[in-house]
């Protein structure tokens, strides 16, 4: 068995941080290699280390059994490495076979084309691998599952013959993941040697033939059979021996009795997201101390029902009020005034400004606060010094106030936005998805917060495509499909029930 | 009749330049480089095109130095942009201030002359010899107005239909793809901004020697400007955006044939004003159609 991927010696810095402390591993060929570790351990720098797409400081790269210089795309393509990023990469404003011609003409060549040639020879690759969608769709309208299918469509149209890929379960529905699963089973069967970057450990033990551990930067566990580890033991090697895996055992408290505090009375919404459908017709009460669940497949009417809430988008017909004020003539920021926050779905993207300095992405909504007396100036100083005080409320690890928030590992980004969010009289909490591709620490955290949130008297919305960590939390649950409330739970909870009415099954 | 052949003469005369820059600044502006520097670009390819073309006796010749003079600046302006990172309307129009006070100071130091030249060279006007009829107006364009429409076509291809069409597209609108995907941004960025320097160049070009014989100071007057108009009315599709250019060319001889034809009742300000205020119109009626609902 040969060589697929092996490194030695790598160390990669980000200023003074060290993502990457002197990693050396061999990977053999054919193989489905797991690559775990906590957020912030160094996975993604390491897939981007082999790839080509980071210089490390030192260390040297051997791609297919052959030495490659390292921080070379070409060089790493040329070996028939290839990689799907967590981010995908096909621009969504670009139609499916303009987006594929992309990347794809980077290798094959066609230098002048005619739409029609371009989505035909797209359209039966895609219908080779199982793809269905039409080539002239715009790539940003299709289901994040067919564009990742696209994106590994894209990857293997180069004849790679090592794919790697960061993340790829994060965004995805179980029924995704399965099918995803299907396809890369196919492609080890064809020979490609894969590299998956997971977080879940039952993900792991489902697909991988090895497992490798990072933590902190640093290898923990060299490649190890997957047949010659455990769960237990591998949480351990991620976790390191302080601190330990915590468990889940938040049982919620029944608070039926409490006073209603958000009231929607057969609501209907005008967001106008293409392919999505409207919230329609619902009717729902978050009670004062409560977690109201939202379970659902992707894209039945969650996005409309937190836009609804958080002012993004309009309501068409029916009621809606907070602790008795009526929401629907309120701005953002006056909906943010009387407390009405929201985790995001997409924190890289909605949930924070990247390319801004820390203190900034969590200080400047109530900048208004930070007048200075007597002169139209806002006082800076003021402004930092309580941005440090929110961070460091929940432990946001950083080095200065004013590194940017791209520079966050996904964790500690959320950490960020919760930190926002909720200071400063939260009432009611929209947490759209907030631990999506979260380690089981961070996503730990994350759980705790809202339960501590719910204690404290606040009213919140959740939604997650997790059902188990949905049940967990939730005082009640209700179900979206197709933009309706298809139907409401109480615990304990019966798995097969709300499973039921998010597919729209009878039995 | 004369009136109408006089207004479609203008008419093209004038949208002939528009077109040309406003087609070649979708390049830039699809890479994701706002480029106020176009108004500068087609005055340094008007003066070249009158000062070499006159020195050296032949038009081709001046033509060729215009495209060349504009390449030069277009990289100038590409290494404060991307090497040095310089903010792109800045530097924009840093480079049209250059090109303005550059053209006239050089006419002056080389030529002597001030506030404007002549010169003895021409485009030739490939039709010639229809003296009446419907068509006479056609043997008074130059040949950089027949070939227009084969380079709007030419532009379109390669901006929707070309490889690089795709990676300029990528580079402007989904950067982080564009990187991932292999595609080298600081060149891909580097080939817009040069094709739009050529387009710059035969736009100024035909103002100065395709309609007249004559350099005049700060002859473009605005015209780089109202190509970008153009192009954001023309929603960036190289095909709209030429119809806009017309559009704005058809203004323009409005206000120029009131200006001839009225005995003086309209004030003359108002008749200049006029092809501005056309534009900001429909600028901003364009503009608060397409504006979406506020996010925050």
């Amino acid at each position: 068995m040969g060589i697929a991927l092996g490194c030695g010696g790598v160390t990669v810095s980000f200023d003074s941080v060290k993502a990457l402390n002197d990693v050396s591993l061999t990977l053999e060929s054919g193989k489905i290699h797991a690559l775990l570790g906590q957020n912030g351990a160094g996975k993604t720098t390491l897939a981007r280390f082999f790839s080509g797409l980071i210089k490390p400081d030192t260390g040297r790269l051997e791609i297919n059994g052959r030495e490659v210089e390292p921080g070379e795309v070409s060089e790493a393509r040329a070996q028939g490495l290839e990689i799907v990023h967590q981010r995908f990469t096909l621009p969504p404003t670009f139609s499916v076979s303009d987006a594929l011609e992309l990347s794809a003409t980077l290798k094959k060549g066609r230098a002048v084309f005619s739409t029609n040639t371009v989505a035909k020879s797209w359209g039966d690759e895609m219908q080779k691998a199982g793809i269905d969608a039409s080539p002239f769709a715009k790539v940003g309208s299709l289901p994040i599952e067919t564009v990742q299918s696209l994106e590994i469509l894209r990857a293997l149209s180069g004849n790679a013959r090592i794919l790697i890929l960061d993340e790829p379960t994060a965004l995805l529905s179980p029924g995704a993941i399965a099918s995803l699963f299907e396809r890369l089973r196919k492609l080890r069967a064809d020979g490609v040697s894969l590299l998956v970057i997971l977080h879940k450990l039952q993900e792991v033990l489902e697909i991988a033939d090895t497992v490798t551990v990072l933590r902190d930067g640093r290898l923990v566990a060299n490649p190890t059979p997957i047949e010659n580890t455990s769960s237990s033991e591998l949480s351990d090697l991620m976790i390191g021996g302080d601190g330990g895996p915590s468990v889940l055992q938040a049982q919620a408290a029944m608070s039926a009795s409490g006073k209603a505090r958000l009231v929607a009375d057969s609501v209907t919404t005008a967001s106008q997201k293409p392919g999505e459908p409207e919230l329609t017709d619902a009717t729902f009460v978050v009670r004062e101390s409560e977690i109201l669940g939202v379970a659902g497949v992707e894209g039945n009417g969650q996005r409309q029902l937190a836009d609804l809430v958080c002012g993004f988008a309009d309501l068409q017909d029916g009621k809606i009020s907070l602790d008795g004020v009526d929401l629907s003539e309120l701005s953002l920021a006056e909906r943010r005034r009387i407390g009405i926050r929201i985790v995001p779905f997409d924190r890289m993207s909605e949930g924070a400004s990247l390319a801004t300095p820390l203190w900034e992405n969590v200080i400047t909504w109530r900048a208004e606060e930070f007048r200075k007396p007597h002169i139209p100036f806002l006082s800076v100083r003021a402004m930092k010094q309580r941005s440090r005080e929110i961070l460091g409320g929940l432990g946001v690890k950083f080095d200065s106030l004013e590194q940017s928030a791209m520079s966050l590992s996904g964790g500690n980004l959320q950490r960020l936005i919760l930190a926002r969010e909720l200071e400063n009289g939260v009432k009611l909490l929209v947490a759209a998805q907030p631990t999506r591709g979260l380690d089981f620490s961070a996503t730990d955290f994350v759980l705790r917060c809202l339960e501590q949130l719910r204690n404290n008297g606040a009213a919140v919305i959740m939604m997650s495509s997790d059902l188990d960590e949905l049940f967990d939390l939730s005082d009640r649950v209700i179900v979206l499909r197709g933009g309706r409330i298809a139907g409401e739970f109480q615990p304990p909870y019966d798995r097969q029930l709300v499973g039921d009415a998010m597919v729209g099954a009878t039995r | 009749m004369e009136l109408i052949d006089q207004f479609v003469v203008t008419m093209l005369r004038s949208s002939t330049p528009i077109i040309l820059a406003a087609v070649a600044g979708l390049f830039a502006i699809r890479a994701g480089v706002f480029h106020l520097g176009m108004e500068g670009l087609m005055l340094a390819g008007a003066f070249t095109a009158v000062a070499v073309g006159t020195v050296a006796g032949s038009v081709w010749i001046g033509l060729a130095a215009a495209i060349v003079v504009c390449l030069v600046l277009s990289v100038l302006y590409w290494i404060l942009i991307d090497k040095f990172r310089a903010d792109t309307v800045i530097a924009g129009l840093g480079l049209t201030a250059l090109c303005v006070g550059g053209t006239a100071f050089l006419m002056q130091a080389i030529f002597n002359q001030r506030g404007s030249m002549q010169s003895s060279v021409r485009l030739p006007r490939p039709v010639s010899g229809v003296n009446d009829g419907l068509l006479a107006f056609v043997s008074e364009l130059s040949v950089m107005t027949w070939v227009l429409p084969i380079l709007v076509v030419l532009g379109w291809i390669l901006l929707t239909r070309s490889h690089l069409g795709l990676q300029i597209a990528a580079v402007g609108e989904y950067p982080y793809g564009a990187e991932a995907s292999g595609v080298n941004q600081s060149r891909v960025r580097l080939h817009a901004i040069l094709i739009t320097g050529v387009g710059c160049a035969l736009a100024g070009a035909q103002l100065s020697v395709g309609d007249l014989s004559a350099f005049t100071e700060n002859m473009t007057n605005g015209r780089g400007f109202i190509a970008l108009a153009a192009m954001l009315f023309g929603a960036r599709s190289p095909l709209y955006t030429a119809l806009a250019g017309l559009f704005f060319g058809f203004a323009d001889a409005f206000g120029i044939l009131i200006q001839i034809r009225a005995d003086g009742s309209i004030p003359r300000q108002f008749v200049l004003m006029a092809p501005f205020v056309i534009t900001i119109v429909i600028v901003a009626l364009s503009s608060s159609i397409g504006r979406r609902r506020r996010r925050f």
